[in-house]
């Protein structure tokens, strides 16, 4: 399983994570922070697990881009 | 003449209080994630921005709200926001670069102020702002000579802001410089993704670098390895050449410096415009500030570009060359009014009366003095350890939350 990791409070709105992994993140219009798709919040973090592992390399290359280093990737 | 503006960098609570008990005649300050200190901790939130307004305009201090990082499409919404939340709670102005804010912030009626990242270096560029800003920071590489050029300028063509008013020039004064021109620079993004201009610099200029002959291999013969690393900027000594130039605003920088070194930066240049004013500026005084300056973070001092400089200076370390540091001691622990005495726990280290110390808090700031009278666990004793409760006598209220240091001298490796 993967799972990726956004410590969404930290984000400055780069726009990388949305360019490399453009399925799994978006822009938020309200506040100009990332949004991890499809998660919800749990004291601060989103938290997206998948078995999809289609989605491993965009979300690590979002990771390694990522300039404050809020976005993880883990298999499980 | 008029007296010049004093504006103090803000980074949080502490070091606003500290701007504001030195003698700050204004402070900016950064919210949430659209300002040249994205990457710290250092930055407010929306909510802040009440407690912000009330605690400058108590003091007359007026507020500015920088905001300006380079902006995206999906920024819009949050610039909005932001600037309308502003101008609702009374900030008195908005710093910006990209034109998108400074439509927005036209747009609600606020007051702009043009950044110096939008590196204005003569006076056509500063009419084309008039009409849209009052007070334009110039680029930080313009000679005095230049900038005296611009001001005088705007009193002869009378060239005036959306205010009425004439334009006022603000330059930088003390604190950081950068290798780029006015931080744009583009060394921090394509080293590390992270982009200068969102706020983000990796500062990987300030590291040792050789540079190598990739045919030979041989390793250049550099006088220094900090070769792009540029001394802090320090006017103090020069500051009646400054104020002859004509400029209304002086900017110190430094949202992400500690509390201490807020107090300590404004409280030197709060003394030298006051007695550039009053006429009594003096070479002594130069050295007792230029000591005091040197006490806190700095990479060296050299005077910028405003001398007339070609090249910059460079720095001889990676890190501070402060002569002095503080060391942490403890945490308040209760403040009695009526007898004016603060309570504090000792959890690092010791104290001894005549020691230096420092105690900050986000409503306390930055305090510092000479221990001169205190109680170790109720007895008058001369040196306090870890897991004593000593008492001092103060001038001024503490919380629970503050923290006590001890200052000591910083032996500087160069």
């Amino acid at each position: 399983m993967v799972v990726i990791t956004l410590q969404r409070n930290k984000c400055i709105g780069c726009n990388y994570c949305v360019e490399l992994a453009p399925n799994l993140f978006q822009m938020s219009k309200k506040d100009g922070k990332s949004v991890l798709l499809n998660t919800k919040e749990k004291k601060g973090f989103y938290t997206l697990k998948s078995n999809d592992f289609n989605i491993l390399e965009a979300s690590e290359n979002a990771s390694k881009a990522c300039p404050v280093n809020i976005i993880s990737v883990k298999i499980n | 003449m008029q007296k010049i503006e004093l504006m103090a960098p803000a980074g949080n609570f502490e070091s606003m209080q500290a701007a504001l008990d030195n003698g700050a005649d204004s402070i900016y300050f950064g919210v949430e994630q659209l300002n040249m200190r994205a990457r710290a901790t250092v930055n407010f939130t929306l909510e802040d921005l009440p407690e912000i307004v009330k605690r400058c305009e108590a003091k007359n201090v007026r507020t500015y709200l920088t905001l300006n990082t380079i902006i995206y499409d999906h920024d819009l919404s949050i610039v909005k926001t932001l600037i309308k939340q502003a101008k609702q709670v009374n900030i008195t102005a908005v710093i910006a670069m990209d034109q998108a804010v400074i439509a927005v912030a036209r747009e609600h009626g606020m007051e702009v102020h043009i950044s110096t990242q939008i590196n204005i270096t003569n006076i056509e560029t500063v009419k084309f702002y008039a009409l849209f800003a009052d007070t334009m920071v110039l680029s930080r590489e313009l000679s005095l000579r230049q900038v005296k050029y611009i001001t005088d300028q705007i009193e002869k063509d009378q060239i005036k802001g959306p205010s009425g008013r004439l334009i006022e020039i603000e330059i930088f004064g003390h604190g950081a410089l950068c290798m780029a021109v006015s931080g744009k620079c583009y060394m921090s993004l394509h080293s590390h993704n992270s982009s200068a201009n969102r706020g983000a610099c990796k500062q990987n200029c300030r590291k040792k670098y050789t540079v190598i002959d990739q045919e030979t291999g041989v390793e250049m013969e550099l006088d220094n390895e900090y070769i792009m690393s540029p001394k802090d900027l320090c006017t103090i000594d020069f500051l009646d050449q400054v104020a002859d130039a004509g400029i209304k605003v002086l900017k110190i920088e430094g949202r992400g410096r500690a509390p201490e070194y807020v107090a300590k930066v404004i409280k030197c240049y709060r003394e030298a415009i006051d007695s550039i004013a009053n006429g009594n500026y003096s070479k002594e005084q130069v050295i007792t500030w230029m000591q005091e300056l040197e006490k806190v973070y700095n990479r060296g001092f050299w005077s910028g570009y405003y001398l007339g400089q070609k090249l910059g200076e460079w720095s001889k370390g990676s890190g501070s060359h402060a002569t002095q540091k503080k060391v942490y001691i403890g945490k308040g622990v209760h403040f009695y009014p009526k007898a004016k005495v603060g309570e504090f726990k000792i959890e690092a280290y010791d104290l001894s009366i005549d020691d230096t110390i420092l105690i900050t808090g986000t409503t306390t700031g930055a305090k510092e003095f000479q221990l001169k009278q205190m109680l170790v666990n109720d007895e008058p004793l001369l040196k306090g350890t870890k897991g004593d409760s000593i008492t001092i006598p103060l001038d001024f209220r503490i919380r629970p939350s503050d923290k006590l240091y001890k200052i000591v001298e910083n032996k500087v490796e160069v």
